[in-house]
């Protein structure tokens, strides 16, 4: 049982003060860096965990997460790029109220919701960790598939001016997820004899061409671009403000929670999901994709809960539900540490100096992010051929210390080039990074359900799971065709009055 | 950067504990600096067994050590790494089944040919296991369940070991199981805790929570014999179906590397895999030693290619 007295001795007998704020700051840094994700600004402290103690080591690691969960948000406001996989649902408005010169209120957003996630998260994962575990075993490959389903729904209500091109869009995204291995035969698909197709086309790259490149395209050749004002200071949402982003930030903790304990989806998922959640609860839909503060909100509290709960599973099973979890999962075998239920008993020092490292992450978290947030606005006002030429060079080194590959650089200019075309002929490029995403578990646990049945359709609604998530991705689909046909007659209407 | 920091971080590991390891007296070697490349990322199976394993080496052959993490084409671009650097002895290469199977899956440029293998440290240990408190006392149960409905097992990788030793077992029992496949061994290990499949097949060293909390039970070992530190789980072949698999581990370097280096490995292997400290690492693990020489690692690889390449043809996974 912990005491008092243990914490006190771990906050001023141990170096963990340091270490988390470090640690914390090593990950925003590195979360900012676009191209560079979670789990490589982890790896990229593992080397020095080596000989640290091993309750300092897990605790960095954890902190490292916690910052990196947060950083992708700021290039995803201030370069329409994000810095990880889980901040891109943050690019929507939270690039829209920059370009509306409310740079500085978005990064204060993005910062108090994500500490409003960490914290939530942590408590979760403090006081709930066993009960919880359960519901990591409740999911079934049949329940993983309807889950993915769901997700894919939000495509309806995502196309933008035209559901068609939405869909296309999507299936694109689809078709890019099953390059690579076929996850169930082990057959090589649509690699082209190309080794390094093997694993699949990573989300990131996709996001860095669709997002990152082919904003700098459009803004090379545009003459007028909007700046941000030199004056910019950060502002931090006052109660007023917290409390109108409740409602999404409950959304994005209960999501957050959800998708941390089921292995597959990670941040990004969970954070897409919650910015569509948060516009179908809000009062205010229409100002989603239009600079809401809310669709900051949701998917920023999301992630950042993601960065606790997915530690669930991690800890109770030993099993990572993303990549980032499994450079953790790594630190914690490296040190001769085997997560399990026998952990808990075990080694309480590494399990109190991950909580309470956390907690000062987290709470530094505030200072830290007002700190660098100033300077990155700076950076991001320089004027604009050097800045363009930073960022580009930023994000293709980045994209290279992924896999050390050149090979993923031309993917993500050439993807740069489609998304050019996209944004020309007004295809939302929203579908096509959530098939990306969601393509690969979708179609695994659908075989996998259907190997499991002996190709009985039954087995997905035998699952009450799987039955009910798909029931709520029916209803949504539904429902938003219902509105575009209202919406399409009234129009019809306005105009024949006209 | 990372492979800069990662190598600094090892060199200076080795280094430091090369040091006070003086007293035993390393044999003489003609490289300063060996790289051991790897296709794992850090922290990963591959990765972390050449990180244990250069801590020791420094005692008995004198250079230094440095880790080099490859990743990426599941491992092509480390076995091309390798392949094209010079047969002296600097670079070697963590060797796992995976690289005989990205060989023959893909047409990379460089293929397990393109290597000359030097010899062979562990056997993992391929385990059947199931849920503590499902219906599966023994293999037997298994198989008898099999028999009468369909069974449901899983098979932690698509294209692997464990897939390929779930199809032999499935052929060898006579039964019609449904195999499915998933994305590594935690993944499916959910899946027989929560009784979606009746079986998992996997590596012992995935479980070892698992087993010390009671919530999964060993029914069988794929290895030839049993497992020292676990006597009381019988071998697949015990339990009456004749199957056998081992899952290596060792090095391999460019083709052409000179006798007196791999002589040298030969010697320092042996002596590494009987050092009392790193005996105690790796039976914590639950790793086999499986100490099989230059002479006759060359032949063991190609005789496990040539098994996997008939499996892979069988299954459709290559023409």
């Amino acid at each position: 049982m912990t005491t008092f007295w243990d914490i006190v001795h771990l906050l001023t007998g141990t170096p963990l003060i340091p270490i988390a704020i470090l640690g914390l700051t090593w990950g925003i840094l590195g979360g900012a860096l676009p191209g560079i994700s979670a789990s490589i600004t982890m790896a990229l402290v593992l080397p020095f965990t080596y000989t640290m103690d091993p309750a300092m080591a897990i605790a960095l690691l954890a902190c490292v997460y916690i910052g990196a969960e947060y950083g992708g948000s700021i290039p995803a406001i201030l370069i329409r790029t994000p810095g990880t996989n889980s901040s891109a649902a943050t690019v929507i408005d939270g690039y829209e109220m920059n370009r509306q010169g409310r740079a500085g209120e978005a990064l204060g957003i993005s910062l108090m919701s994500g500490v409003v996630g960490s914290l939530f998260g942590l408590v979760m994962l403090a006081l709930l960790t066993e009960p919880l575990s359960w519901l990591a075993l409740a999911f079934k490959p049949t329940s993983y598939f309807a889950l993915g389903i769901l997700g894919l729904s939000v495509i309806a209500s995502m196309g933008g001016d035209s559901l068609l091109k939405g869909l296309a869009a999507a299936v694109i995204g689809l078709m890019i997820a099953t390059v690579g291995t076929d996850p169930i035969s082990g057959v090589t698909r649509f690699t082209f004899d190309v080794p390094d197709l093997l694993g699949g086309v990573e989300p990131v790259v996709v996001m860095v061409g669709l997002f990152a490149l082919t904003e700098l395209m459009s803004q090379s050749g545009s003459t007028s671009v909007t700046q941000l004002g030199n004056s910019i200071r950060i502002r931090l949402p006052g109660w007023e403000m917290m409390r109108r982003l409740r409602r999404s930030q409950i959304i994005g903790c209960i999501l957050g929670l959800f998708e941390g304990l089921t292995p597959g989806g990670g941040g990004s998922v969970a954070a897409f999901m919650s910015y569509n959640e948060a516009r179908r609860w809000s009062k205010t839909p229409e100002k989603f994709g239009k600079g809401s503060e809310e669709g900051i909100a949701a998917p920023e509290t999301a992630n950042n809960t993601v960065a606790s709960t997915a530690l669930i599973p991690l800890l109770s099973f030993g099993i990572p539900s993303s990549n980032s979890t499994a450079v953790l999962l790594g630190g914690l075998l490296m040190h001769g540490l085997l997560p399990g239920p026998r952990l808990f008993e075990q080694n309480p020092q590494v399990i109190d100096s991950l909580y309470v490292g956390s907690l000062i992450a987290i709470i530094a978290q505030i200072g830290i992010g007002v700190i660098i947030l100033p300077a990155c606005v700076w950076l991001v006002n320089r004027p604009r051929p050097y800045r363009s030429g930073f960022i580009f060079a930023l994000i293709l080194s980045g994209l290279y210390t992924l896999n050390n590959s050149s090979f993923d650089l031309g993917l993500a200019l050439a993807l740069g080039l489609v998304g050019y075309f996209m944004r020309i002929a007004r295809f939302p490029v929203l579908p096509m990074i959530l098939g990306v995403v969601l393509g690969h578990m979708v179609e695994s646990s659908y075989r996998r359900s259907l190997v499991l049945s002996g190709g009985d359709f039954h087995i997905f609604v035998e699952d009450p799971i799987a039955f009910g998530l798909l029931g709520a991705a029916l209803f949504f689909i539904a429902f938003s065709l219902a509105r575009e046909y209202r919406d399409a007659r009234r129009t019809k209407l306005q105009e024949a009055h006209q | 950067m990372r492979k800069t920091l990662t190598g600094l971080l090892a060199t200076a590991m080795t280094v430091a504990l090369g040091t006070f390891a003086l007293h035993a007296e390393p044999l003489a070697y003609p490289q300063k600096v060996v790289t051991l490349v790897t296709h794992s990322s850090p922290g990963g199976g591959s990765d972390v067994f050449l990180r244990e394993l250069s801590k020791y080496l420094g005692k008995y052959i004198d250079a230094t050590f440095v880790v080099e993490n490859v990743q990426g084409g599941s491992g092509a671009k480390a076995v091309a790494r390798v392949a094209a650097a010079p047969a002296d002895g600097s670079v070697l290469y963590a060797t796992t089944p995976t690289y005989i199977y990205t060989s023959l899956l893909s047409k990379p440029s460089a293929t397990y040919k393109d290597l000359e293998p030097v010899v062979n440290l562990f056997a993992d240990s391929e385990v059947i296991y199931t849920r503590a408190d499902g219906p599966f006392e023994t293999l037997k149960d298994v198989i008898e369940k099999a028999k009468k409905e369909r069974g449901r097992w899983g098979a932690a990788n698509p294209a692997s070991l464990e897939r390929q030793a779930a199809e032999q077992l499935k052929r060898a029992a006579g039964v019609n199981a449904a195999i499915v496949t998933h994305e590594g061994g935690g993944d499916m290990m959910l899946n027989v805790l929560n009784g979606t499949l009746d079986i998992g097949i996997g590596e012992i060293q995935e479980l070892r929570s698992q087993i010390a909390a009671g919530k999964v039970r060993l029914l069988a070992t794929f290895n030839p014999q049993r497992i020292p530190e676990k006597p009381d789980v019988p071998t697949v072949k015990e339990s009456g179906y004749d199957v056998t698999l081992v899952k290596f581990r060792g090095l391999a370097g460019p083709k052409g590397l000179p006798e007196n280096v791999t002589k040298i490995w030969d010697t320092a292997i042996k002596a590494v895999l009987d050092d009392p400290e790193y005996k105690k690492r790796y039976t914590e693990e639950v790793l086999v030693p499986n100490f099989i020489p230059h002479a006759q690692y060359p032949a063991f690889i190609t005789n496990f290619a040539d098994t996997t390449e008939a499996f892979l043809k069988e299954t459709g996974a290559v023409k």
